[in-house]
């Protein structure tokens, strides 16, 4: 399946009988994440938090294609996105494993992806460096097998959203 | 001599790690300190405070790679206060993986913010094996990390440090499933329980 989340609302339509599922998160009630390691060592799998992020994860762990677009700050993504993807970590095991010669946490079932970002808003080329940065090292914290980073202005999101929409369907 | 403002950008304000490391760096600082907890409804109250300082201490643990939105939240609100009087950042950060430099990037955020806004960045303390270190043998590598953290911001010559449990990656794989199946004993949860590939 392929998973698509923003930080806003996108005017798209989506192909019909298609296994594409899209999430405006700015229209969910997700909390914060509470640091608590519930959803590790509690109730392993998931998070003690029943909100609506209990829909999104277990959405991420099982799509082989992902679109992000958020608009981004410092470098990274802005709170909603970033809200999401730290409520995100049920999908991961509290236990650690070696992986590209670092630690990193042993994923539960999560489906090897395709990650597609979409960084938005008014940036600086420093930042539009730091998140490239990031990305490399989100790929090997959520299971990105490969990835696209594009940076646009926000006016043009529902069009690059269009376009990569119909390249799936190839 | 200065006066350090510390704020603590983790989630688990009170019950957090980040907590702690706060105790050990005000046990070993020779200037005034002051703490206090990044909460969702305070950013307004502890702007306001900062300019009676002459440094701030950020200390969050690494969230995703990056940032804690706790703490980005309050970057976000600081940036609109803009106050006359800035204080010197600096920055403690951990993780709980034992390469001290996966912090790297959530840094080089803060550092960007600091430009962005005028603020001199003093200080930084990357710590790998955050989670786990304070409760090891390997104690005394985080507290000597912290107290020449302490120094440099009370001197004014501000340093970059790092630390990490002396451990191959392997013997940190090993001490750390030992850790997280004592932690999850505590819920009555067991190994193979928490090793579940199931999700919801």
């Amino acid at each position: 399946m392929k998973l698509i989340l923003s930080d806003k609302a996108i005017n798209i339509s989506l192909p019909p009988k298609s296994d594409i599922v899209h999430f405006d998160l700015s229209s969910l009630n997700i909390a914060q994440c509470k640091g608590c390691f519930g959803c590790w060592t509690k109730t392993p799998g998931r998070c003690v938090i029943r909100d609506d992020a209990t829909k999104v994860y277990p959405l991420i762990a099982q799509s082989d294609q992902v679109l992000y677009i958020s608009h981004l700050k410092y470098g990274g993504y802005d709170s909603i996105m970033k809200t999401m993807l730290e409520r995100a970590i049920p999908i991961q095991q509290a236990f650690i494993r070696i992986f590209q010669g670092e630690t990193h946490h042993v994923q539960r079932a999560v489906t090897a992806k395709h990650a597609t970002i979409i960084g938005y808003g008014d940036l600086a080329e420093e930042e539009k460096e730091i998140f490239k940065r990031l990305i490399a090292r989100n790929a090997n914290n959520m299971s990105f097998s490969s990835y696209k980073i594009l940076f646009i202005s926000e006016s043009d999101i529902d069009y690059t959203v269009k376009k990569i929409i119909e390249e799936w369907g190839k | 001599m200065g006066k350090i403002m510390i704020l603590n950008g983790s989630p688990r304000a009170s019950q957090s790690n980040s907590r702690r490391y706060a105790e050990l760096f005000m046990k070993f600082c020779s200037s005034e300190t002051a703490y206090f907890n990044i909460t969702k409804n305070n950013h307004e109250e502890l702007c306001a405070k900062m300019e009676a300082y002459s440094d701030v201490l950020f200390i969050f643990p690494l969230y995703a790679d990056a940032l804690p939105v706790t703490l980005l939240n309050f970057l976000k609100s600081l940036e609109v206060a803009s106050l006359k009087k800035k204080p010197v950042i600096s920055i403690f950060i951990n993780c709980g993986f034992l390469e001290y430099q996966q912090n790297e990037i959530a840094v080089e955020m803060m550092r960007y913010f600091c430009r962005q806004n005028q603020y001199r960045t003093g200080s930084v303390l990357m710590l790998g094996s955050g989670e786990a270190i304070l409760k090891t043998p390997f104690r005394f590598v985080a507290q000597r990390a912290i107290k020449k953290l302490a120094k440099s911001m009370a001197e004014e010559h501000y340093l970059e440090i790092h630390a990490t449990m002396p451990l191959s990656k392997r013997m940190f794989l090993i001490a750390s499933t030992y850790y997280w199946i004592l932690y999850g004993k505590k819920f009555g949860t067991s190994k193979s329980a928490m090793g579940t590939m199931k999700i919801e």
